[in-house]
């Protein structure tokens, strides 16, 4: 992973093309700013969250049986 | 009998409470108490979004016939009570600040709304908030940016800022909020008040417009904690109709708020709870642990190996979960938006599925490091947010070193924890900055342990008084 995306205006829109989300005319230019932030912090949380010692650390998300459960009160 | 309506509007929700129950005062004169605050100030604060005045008093004057008659519906029975405008109440409009939900009226009544009518709640009115919950300004669009009572020319926070600000200002007894990743501690801190983000899965969203699924929550914002714990009260516990909620036993969580903090254990990370904070912020929450110290209780230092991140996790779902909520209006209504949150629901459309799912990965980290800490410590204890209220209309803050940050980010740099672990948390009241703007303390407990934060913050509000002082509007 790159370790500072460095995200253009243009690159912003060819990212919403593959989303199938069309860009108003400009939109590409007040989203660029936020969204190169973000990435750049969410790859950095992907590095850590890649590395060895949490390999085995699961999403906090849980798929359930809900006519299953016990308890039902 | 013969108090006038200022000194009815300044009871606490729990003293209103009991003279309703003593046939002291009438559910009519609390709502015509508060519908005559509402009218006198909150064509200055943009609080409301609906005002239900007709309604209101007919359902006042049938709880009043029924105290006549000895029925008591609750612990809310005759209390004039505002929710959230994503809260949906059957029949009337619930608009979740929105220009798309302008006109809609739900067929039902959100589980919430149901448990606290049951409860004997007369809804006086709903909410003003940031559009869609997604953002911390309430600076709506549509419906006009909400003002901070203690000073107009300030932000309330949010997105449940019409819920504090109608608190704050004495226009309800108590409000409900929402918070996904601080949208209730982040309003009751700026507005002075209380609010519980609880236990995610203790309270029911069935019936609430939502922001992220995997953390939203919905939760009581009133004056005090004994306020916040009664109305609590009514709303916890499982809901058939959300497969989110908890089966874990509910409580009175009024019976141990005088217990006191005597031997309570409160944690503190010193390297993340009190770092990167304005002055006022800061010297206002030590002191508040001086003064629970103070009252019996000690102090732990304890270290979160991998607290920082947690903004970028809290920022990744609460962009990627929302964004698949709107996608459809997005794409056909998307001028119906406001500009901010337009944007941020773009964005959220371009982080990948693997940045969500490690930001997942990372919350089972963070949350496993704090049950592990909750071995050593009761609760922790750290600011609500790290700044007093901003001008309206700012969408960036200098917290210190006169660096200008997003506000979306250093808005959430305290109330993101709570948010990913799922775990409770209370905001209550500890100080004023030198303008006289109010500051928060974040109180965070063990899963379903919401009656631990109660009687910490009962402790508190038992030897201060910030929760008493009102703004003068």
């Amino acid at each position: 992973m790159s370790r500072k995306p460095s995200l253009t205006p243009a690159q912003v829109r060819e990212l919403a093309r593959y989303a199938d989300l069309p860009l108003a005319p400009g939109r590409e230019d007040q989203i660029t700013p936020i969204l190169a932030a973000w990435l750049e912090d969410a790859n950095a949380l992907s590095r850590k969250m890649s590395a060895a010692p949490y390999h085995d650390l699961v999403p906090a998300t849980v798929f359930t049986h809900p006519s299953h459960e016990e308890g039902e009160q | 009998m013969g108090r006038t309506s200022a000194e009815l509007i300044d009871l606490t929700l729990a003293q209103a409470a009991r003279l309703v129950k003593d046939r002291q005062v009438s559910p009519v004169e609390l709502v015509d108490a508060a519908l005559e605050r509402i009218a006198a100030v909150d064509h200055r604060l943009k609080a409301y979004i609906s005002v239900f005045a007709d309604e209101a008093r007919q359902v006042a004057k049938a709880a009043e016939i029924m105290t006549a008659a000895g029925h008591d519906l609750g612990p809310l029975h005759g209390i004039p009570i505002a929710l959230k405008d994503n809260v949906a109440t059957k029949g009337t409009r619930t608009t979740a600040g929105s220009k798309i939900l302008s006109d809609w009226k739900p067929q039902r009544d959100a589980t919430i709304s149901t448990r606290l009518r049951q409860a004997g709640a007369i809804f006086v009115g709903k909410l003003n908030m940031h559009e869609f919950a997604w953002g911390g300004t309430s600076d709506n669009p549509h419906y006009g940016a909400v003002r901070n009572p203690w000073n107009t020319e300030h932000f309330p926070a949010g997105s449940s800022g019409g819920s504090g600000a109608a608190v704050a200002a004495r226009t309800c007894y108590g409000a409900i909020g929402t918070d996904t990743g601080g949208s209730i501690r982040l309003p009751s801190a700026i507005n002075g008040i209380v609010g519980l983000r609880p236990t995610y899965g203790r309270v029911s969203n069935h019936g609430i417009i939502p922001l992220a699924w995997s953390m939203d929550t919905a939760g009581p914002m009133t004056r005090t904690v004994e306020d916040c714990a009664t109305m609590f009260g009514t709303m916890a516990g499982y809901d058939p109709n959300d497969p989110t909620t908890a089966r874990a036993a509910t409580c009175d969580y009024t019976a141990g708020l005088d217990q006191g903090v005597q031997g309570l254990r409160i944690g503190i990370i010193p390297g993340y709870f009190f770092h990167h904070l304005q002055p006022p912020v800061l010297a206002a929450v030590k002191q508040a642990l001086d003064t629970l110290v103070g009252l019996g209780a000690q102090i732990v230092e304890v270290d979160i190996e991998n607290i920082h991140g947690n903004i970028s996790a809290q920022l990744t779902i609460e962009s990627a979960e929302p964004s698949n909520y709107h996608q459809r209006w997005l794409r056909e209504r998307p001028d119906d938006y406001g500009a901010d949150v337009r944007g941020l629901l773009e964005i959220g459309e371009m982080l990948l599925a693997t940045h969500y799912l490690q930001a997942q990965r990372y919350r089972t980290l963070l949350r496993n490091e704090f049950l592990d800490a909750f071995r050593k410590v009761d609760v922790f204890i750290c600011p609500t947010l790290p700044f007093t209220a901003t001008k309206v209309g700012e969408m960036t803050v200098v917290i210190e070193n006169g660096v200008v940050e997003d506000m979306l980010s250093a808005i959430m740099q305290y109330t993101g924890v709570p948010s990913l672990t799922g775990l409770p948390s209370l905001n209550v009241p500890c100080g004023f900055d030198p303008n006289g703007l109010p500051i928060g303390m974040q109180i965070i407990g063990r899963p379903f342990d919401e009656a631990t934060l109660f009687r910490a913050g009962a402790a508190y509000q038992s030897v201060t008084d910030f929760h008493g002082r009102a703004p003068k509007l």
